[in-house]
């Protein structure tokens, strides 16, 4: 029995050897503790990627997702300085990230826009948001009930409290994606919006559906971001959108849409964790990471197509 | 009369260019005190380098593309360019390595979109991360100072005609000169015929892998010798320049009519896109809005833009969106 | 006979006093320290010249007590981007960490578990906030943030005539030392100088913050001259934003005095050509090289950073204050008359 070679297999592969290997390299990768702080590392990118992948299976994309978890913390910050309590303003974060991928969605179904460009708006508008929530002040979250979770381990093991939420979100998101109607519309609207719509699927609702739950997940992102730092500011996670659009195209998910799987994804975010480690106990500047994240990514889409050319050729080649 | 109207709101570098003055009016108006030498000095310095970067950029989203490392190569380029002089290497020496960067980062972008195919999105992604990571590396922290910059980059930076800095009048004659192209060269035609409707591109013969990659080489040219501007405008360098830009460009680009579905958009509207994004920064400080919110009504701003072209796009008619000239 | 022993003995003690005194300085260490520390030194961010300045001194104090140190850090000065490093610290088991906080309070947790991990911290330029005093043996700051403050203010007035408007161009909003010293600022302004006001109304509410960012500061320049065209001086509480409010001053010729903390070998240029009349600081070379030795002697557990606990660090003594603050003394300033012999120092 051939196995077909996919690359969303090549990265599970790639995780194991570069685990492997890592621990080779250098002794201090595959120490406990190492582990700990790897997952931790790659938390709340592996929460972002989860809708991001339903996001551009479906032929859209969003990069103000860091902003929506900066906005979050913030929000929360916001609340908490003010008396709200605790819990309440965690409520409060994740219902301001709801609204902002609600927004989006709007913007892109009922008003049309490009989400491309769209997006890029809305970044600069919830970051901004952030900086007149918190102006000056960053919030100390060191004394608040629970934060502990955000940067401690399960007690008695080497995992970090935030392993649960990432095992229970990833196994949703896998499990929809692939086994559901829910997922399989995902991927029709991606492959062809107009027979989407023609064969019934209700294209701007699920659109829209799909905006706020990427709303909603960078808000969870945001409330993990604050409890590991225990506190909120408002440059919070700047930067992070492309760091998970690298991971979820990495992951074997194709920018035009209707092709990808979510195990590709998550093998991806953690393939790019164990490397960032590996790279800097072995002394290895942040810059050599850059280089092997982008040529990674490039690397993802010139191999299946040079191998798609020159299956082709051979195929006319043969008489 | 109401034809000319019709049409002449049909051009859509208009409503860029009228919001631009309407938000010129008023600052003016509100803060007098604005309307000075520094304040002008201001929006022109603050202008150039993301306006220079438009005028490539808008080449390669006519054609439905992006590219997301100008960035990084500009960055690289101005740090270069000052550890050249530094070294003491030549001006010609120096600007033949700026010219060497901008090839290899064009052709390669280009390359890959062009003849392999590959979605431009994510190949600049990669590119914009791979140039920076090879910049950080060679550059190991050393930062260009002030005293390293050769005289002539520092030189239109600091001094002006009249209240026009030299910098600025680069950029300007830069715009025109790539404009012209646009309207009367064919294969630079090419490019909004790529974008806005690429089968129909490919049947009427146009060599579209090669109109491609010459956008993308020319965008990465561009993009390296932005790097004098970039060094002359803050007269120093160091690993983080040239961070972030491309999202500004971008905007500038979107702002000024240059669509992200592609087929439309000129240089000079990008040129008063990036103007008009740089008035309003500097109007909300003048009208006394708090730092704090300059951000978020950036944002707001870029949004109504975009949502303003979509709305003009659909009134217009479809024969109207694509002007080309007999 | 007796000839030729005092002939041998005073040979013998000859080529002793030769041997010792070629022999190299760092062999013997200091006493009260382990040798052979693993130290790691990690300023908010690599690439800024002030850190540079800094580590200078510390690697000096590593070498006196022969310790292997080495500098390390983030490219943007951030509390996540510091912890990434603070766990590789932790990581590659490093016995003592010297740091300066980019973030006050993100950096907190990461510190606590390095702590918990066996390893001494001691911060140095930039403190965390109180609520994490109790990861780091002792804060070793320049001088007392009332001192800093004021001083700068002193300068602003002088450059202004003691009339107009004021505004400060600061680093990261999440930076400690920055906003202590604003604090101090505040009351002293309007105590001190009537005719002097902040632009805003308020200290508060008269800050810009440029993240230690070049492009940043440079932004936030001219948005202070945009929102208050008529602003007498910019205090610039920050090597990396003084240097780019003065640059920009000069690029625009605008006539707004800027003053602040500034390294004498990136402000020399200005102040030689009169676009900025003082600015000062305090060694970062002793603030290096005084936080190694604290931290030297509290892994040896002989200094413990209690309050009135003292350590001494070359020829000096130093005191323990109030939350756990060391201070070394008062900030230089620099001026056209005496940059020339400062800027090849530091």
């Amino acid at each position: 029995m051939r196995i077909k070679f996919t690359w969303d297999k090549g990265v599970v592969l790639l995780l194991i050897v570069s685990t492997i290997v890592g621990s080779f390299i250098t002794p201090y990768f595959a120490t406990s503790s190492n582990i700990s702080f790897v997952i931790q590392d790659v938390g709340e990118i592996m929460i972002i990627a989860l809708p991001m992948t339903y996001l551009i299976i479906a032929g859209e994309i969003d990069l103000s997702v860091a902003s929506i978890v900066g906005l979050t913390s913030a929000s929360i910050g916001f609340a908490y300085v003010r008396g709200v309590p605790f819990g309440l303003s965690i409520l409060i974060g994740l219902v301001v990230g709801t609204l902002c991928g609600l927004i989006n969605g709007i913007l892109v179904t009922k008003f049309g826009l490009q989400s491309l460009a769209v997006t890029i708006g809305t970044l600069a508008l919830f970051r901004g948001l952030c900086y007149v929530l918190l102006g000056n002040e960053p919030v100390d979250f060191l004394t608040a009930p629970i934060t502990h979770i955000g940067y401690d381990n399960i007690p008695n093991t080497f995992l970090p409290y935030s392993t649960i939420l990432l095992v229970i979100l990833g196994a949703a998101a896998w499990i929809t994606l692939h086994y559901t109607r829910f997922g399989r519309w995902t991927f029709s609207l991606g492959i062809n919006p107009g027979a989407a719509e023609f064969s019934g699927i209700p294209v701007q609702r699920m659109k829209l559906l799909l905006f706020t739950l990427t709303g909603l997940m960078s808000g969870v992102a945001g409330v993990v971001y604050s409890f590991r730092f225990a506190s909120a500011s408002p440059s919070g996670a700047s930067g992070y959108e492309l760091a998970v659009i690298a991971a979820v195209l990495f992951g074997g998910v194709a920018i035009a849409g209707g092709v990808g799987t979510m195990w590709g994804v998550l093998a991806a975010v953690m393939v790019l964790g164990v490397i960032r480690s590996v790279l800097q106990l072995s002394n290895v500047s942040s810059n050599a990471l850059l280089i092997v994240s982008g040529s990674l990514l490039l690397i993802s889409v010139v191999l299946p197509r040079a191998i798609e050319v020159s299956r082709s050729r051979r195929k006319t080649s043969t008489p | 009369m109401s034809k000319f109207l019709s049409k002449f709101f049909a051009i859509r570098e208009i409503p860029v260019a009228i919001a631009l003055v309407i938000v010129l009016g008023v600052t003016a108006f509100a803060n007098p005190a604005i309307v000075s030498r520094s304040g002008a000095l201001d929006i022109f310095l603050g202008v150039s380098v993301v306006a220079f970067l438009a005028v490539g950029q808008t080449l390669v989203i006519a054609m439905k593309h992006v590219d997301l490392s100008v960035g990084s190569t500009i960055g690289f380029s101005a740090w270069l360019i000052g550890k050249s002089t530094a070294d003491g290497h030549s001006l010609i020496y120096t600007m033949m390595m700026v010219l060497f960067l901008g090839l290899v980062v064009g052709a390669l972008n280009g390359y890959l979109v062009a003849y392999l195919e590959l979605p431009s999105l994510v190949v600049t992604l990669a590119t914009m991360y791979i140039v920076r990571g090879v910049f950080s590396q060679i550059s190991s922290g050393r930062t260009i100072i002030a005293s390293e910059v050769p005289k002539p980059i520092s030189f239109i930076g600091l001094n002006s005609f009249y209240v026009v800095p030299y910098m600025f009048i680069v950029v300007v004659v830069l715009v025109f000169a790539v404009g012209n192209i646009m309207h009367r060269l064919r294969p630079a035609r090419d490019l909004y015929a790529i974008g806005s409707n690429l089968p129909a591109a490919n049947l009427a013969g146009i060599p579209v892998a090669k109109r491609v990659f010459s956008a993308f080489l020319a965008n990465g040219l561009l993009a390296s010798f932005g790097g004098i501007i970039l060094l002359s405008r803050f007269n120093a360098a160091d690993t983080n320049s040239g961070t972030g830009l491309e999202l500004n460009v971008i905007a500038a680009c979107v702002v000024g009519g240059v669509a992200i579905a592609g087929g439309v958009g000129t240089v000079y509207g990008a040129l008063i896109g990036a103007v008009l994004l740089q008035s309003i920064t500097m109007a909300l400080g003048a009208l006394g809005v708090g730092q704090f919110w300059q951000l978020a009504v950036n944002g707001l701003l870029l949004i109504l833009a975009i949502s303003l072209d979509r709305y003009l796009t659909l009134r217009v008619k479809p024969s109207t969106i694509m002007r080309v000239k007999n | 006979m007796q000839k030729k022993l005092t002939r041998s003995l005073i040979a013998i003690a000859a080529v002793a006093a030769l041997a010792v005194s070629v022999a190299p300085a760092q062999a013997a260490g200091v006493k009260g320290i382990k040798t052979g520390l693993k130290i790691a030194i990690m300023p908010k961010a690599l690439n800024i010249g002030y850190f540079d300045a800094w580590n200078k001194g510390a690697q000096t104090a590593c070498k006196e007590i022969a310790a292997k140190c080495t500098y390390l850090g983030p490219t943007e000065a951030t509390g996540p981007a510091q912890v990434q490093f603070i766990n590789k610290v932790v990581q590659q088991k490093y016995d003592v960490l010297v740091i300066s906080a980019a973030d006050q309070n993100a950096i907190i947790p990461a510190l606590n578990k390095a702590k918990a991990a066996g390893i001494t911290i001691v911060t140095s330029d930039a403190d965390v906030a109180a609520s994490g005093a109790k990861s780091r043996v002792t804060a070793v700051l320049p001088a007392a943030s009332e001192r800093i403050g004021t001083a700068e203010v002193d300068w602003a007035a002088e450059a202004a005539g003691k009339k107009g408007s004021v505004a400060i161009l600061s680093a990261a909003a999440t930076a400690a030392n920055q906003n202590a010293w604003i604090a101090a600022m505040g009351p002293y302004l309007t105590k001190t100088y009537p005719n002097m006001t902040w632009v805003g109304g308020t200290v508060d509410k008269s800050v810009f913050y440029g993240d230690d960012d070049a492009t940043k500061s440079t932004a936030q320049f001219n948005a202070i001259l945009a929102q208050y065209p008529d602003v007498a001086a910019i205090i610039a509480p920050t090597t990396v934003g003084v240097k780019a409010a003065a640059a920009e001053k000069q690029a625009k010729k605008s006539a707004v005095k800027v003053t602040g903390l500034g390294l004498p070998s990136e402000m020399a240029p200005y102040i030689e050509d009169g676009t900025v009349e003082k600015v000062g600081l305090w060694n970062p070379i002793d603030l290096g090289y005084v936080a190694v030795y604290a931290a030297g002697y509290a892994k040896a557990g002989t200094f413990k950073g209690t309050v009135g606990s003292s350590f001494t660090a070359g020829k000096t003594t130093y005191k323990v204050t109030a939350g756990g603050i060391t201070y070394l003394g008062d900030p230089f300033t620099f001026t056209k008359a005496n940059i020339a012999t400062f800027k090849k120092i530091y």
